[in-house]
């Protein structure tokens, strides 16, 4: 019995382990089956539906034309809800998000509430500030870009803070050092070494607040108008031809702003 | 040491000295006391080398001298005023020092003659700042402090585009443009090879030309003698020797360092 007691204290460890690995394998089995049930997903049914949905695919072939300029001018229109919304957010964001970088901040006393507010924003959709300005601005697409710029807003001033608080602090600290005051520091020696991911960063954001601001059209209910609500319109009212159309157009405006933000960003390096 | 208490002596306020430093202790508690009873004078134009072994106090005197930590004790005074005497004169002593890094700390993305008008930033007014527009005035002096590292060919090269010697000397040329009266530089060329450490301290010796004072934490004993004009050797914290460079010889150096079980590798 004496020669196994070594071997024996260890069993209560494994069979510990054991139960753990049981039990969280259960909880993960309980949350994935609760989830199915909630989102009621049903495969059969996708398995009925999938004929139904191709037979709209073939009645949409050829797109509809004859709508184009309308539809080129609403297209205009997201994009545009996008560019200032992001514009706005961004000149808002530029001195937030010195108050939220810990290594430049100029005291902490305003680091955290700066932090809160913007975690606020962040967590807050651009749909649903949108929602809450329709009461103020009424439907239209300024609703939209007033929402796009606050949740944008928050996004973009943590993202630039992260990127202030990972730059090399020496040079900040020879500048200061100069007996500089911290703001002439910031201007003169911060804003060129971080300003190719501050530019890089907003335009991200464009680029995700063009899908944004589309998506807005789509869910209607805040009649910001654009091409997404163009796209909802003809689903509604079942008019596949002009629904294609559209939905080349997405494609093709989405394709072009990727491709030019990201040409931007590569001559920047 | 008692020629330097008597020199010390000598140096009280207003006599011309831009560095003073009386009897500074520093210490870390529990157990270690950095600097022991540190003093010494630097004058207008003297180029002064400090040397000793890691651990021997160096970092903490440039700190001590940039008013980072408070000393324990002792004073630190630059041109003579007591840095510690009130928050005014600590800042008015900190535009007076200019700070020499061992890695350069230069801003990348600006060019060598952008980042020599770093010095200009506390003397010119702060929109002039933010939209980068320097006096005339402001550029020249910084071209001629291009010049006096002799770099004055490379003004529009971008920082991180020049070699590690080169970016040392355009720190040299910030620390000119900022019109300082006494420059401290810690292990400046630690960080470099053996010919861009004799450009950059020959660059400093042009620093000095000017009238300057420079301070340099070195630790090879043959670039201290070729172009220092005092070497002050520090040992556990307290100063072992502070001699005009001709006099202090080879033998009596590397005394510091053995005493301290380890040999100067110069």
């Amino acid at each position: 019995m004496a020669t196994v007691a070594g071997g024996a204290g260890d069993y209560p460890e494994r069979s510990r382990h054991r139960l753990r690995f049981v039990l969280i394998l259960t909880l993960v089995a309980v949350f994935y089956s609760a989830s199915w049930q909630l989102a009621q997903v049903d495969p059969p049914r996708l398995l009925v539906g999938l004929p139904k949905m191709a037979g709209w695919a073939a009645k949409a072939w050829p797109p509809a034309t004859d709508e184009l300029p309308v539809l080129l001018r609403r297209t205009a229109e997201t994009i545009a809800m996008a560019a200032i919304g992001t514009t706005v957010a961004a000149l808002l964001a530029l001195p937030l998000c010195v108050l939220a970088a810990r290594n430049v901040t100029p005291s902490m006393a305003l680091y955290y509430p700066a932090r809160w507010f913007l975690n606020a924003l962040r967590g807050v959709d651009s749909f649903v500030f949108a929602l809450l300005f329709v009461a103020a601005v009424g439907l239209g697409p300024f609703a939209g870009v007033l929402g796009i710029a606050l949740h944008t807003w928050g996004s973009t001033a943590k993202l630039w803070a992260e990127a202030i608080e990972n730059i090399p602090p020496g040079p900040l600290e020879a500048a200061a050092a100069t007996g500089a005051s911290r703001l002439k520091v910031v201007a003169y020696a911060l804003f060129p070494d971080v300003a190719p991911s501050l530019v890089s960063v907003g335009l991200f954001w464009w680029e995700f607040n063009v899908r944004a601001s589309t998506v807005l059209g789509v869910l209607g209910v805040v009649g910001v108008g654009g091409i997404g609500q163009e796209l909802k319109n003809s689903m509604d009212l079942l008019l596949f031809p002009r629904l294609l159309t559209i939905i080349l157009l997405i494609l093709g405006t989405v394709t072009v702003i990727d491709h030019t933000s990201e040409w931007l960003r590569r001559k920047l390096e | 040491m008692a020629a330097t208490e008597a020199r010390v002596a000598r140096g009280s306020a207003g006599d011309g000295l831009v560095a003073l430093a009386k009897g500074l202790t520093k210490r870390y508690p529990p157990a270690v006391t950095a600097l022991t009873e540190v003093s010494f004078a630097v004058r207008p134009g003297e180029f002064v080398a400090v040397l000793g072994p890691s651990g021997a106090g160096k970092t903490t005197l440039f700190r001590c001298l940039t008013g980072l930590p408070r000393p324990d004790g002792g004073t630190v005074s630059i041109s003579g005023r007591d840095i510690w005497e009130s928050p005014r004169e600590l800042s008015s002593a900190r535009r007076a020092l200019a700070l020499i890094f061992q890695q350069f700390n230069l801003i990348r993305r600006l060019s060598a003659l952008e980042n020599v008008l770093v010095g200009r930033l506390a003397h010119v007014p702060t929109w002039r700042v933010v939209l980068r527009r320097f006096t005339r005035a402001d550029r020249q002096l910084a071209l001629r402090c291009l010049d006096t590292v002799g770099l004055v060919d490379r003004a529009y090269t971008r920082a991180d585009e020049l070699s590690g010697g080169q970016q040392q000397r355009v720190a040299i040329a910030r620390a000119l443009a900022q019109d300082a009266k006494i420059i401290l530089a810690d292990e400046p060329v630690a960080s470099l090879d053996p010919e861009s450490s004799a450009t950059v301290l020959e660059s400093l010796r042009s620093a000095v030309s000017t009238g300057v004072a420079v301070v340099a934490s070195l630790h090879q004993v043959h670039l201290a003698r070729a172009y220092a004009d005092r070497i002050i050797a520090l040992r556990d914290g307290r100063i072992v020797a502070d001699a005009p460079a001709s006099r202090l010889d080879a033998r009596s150096i590397e005394l510091i360092y053995e005493k301290n079980g380890e040999r100067s590798q110069a």
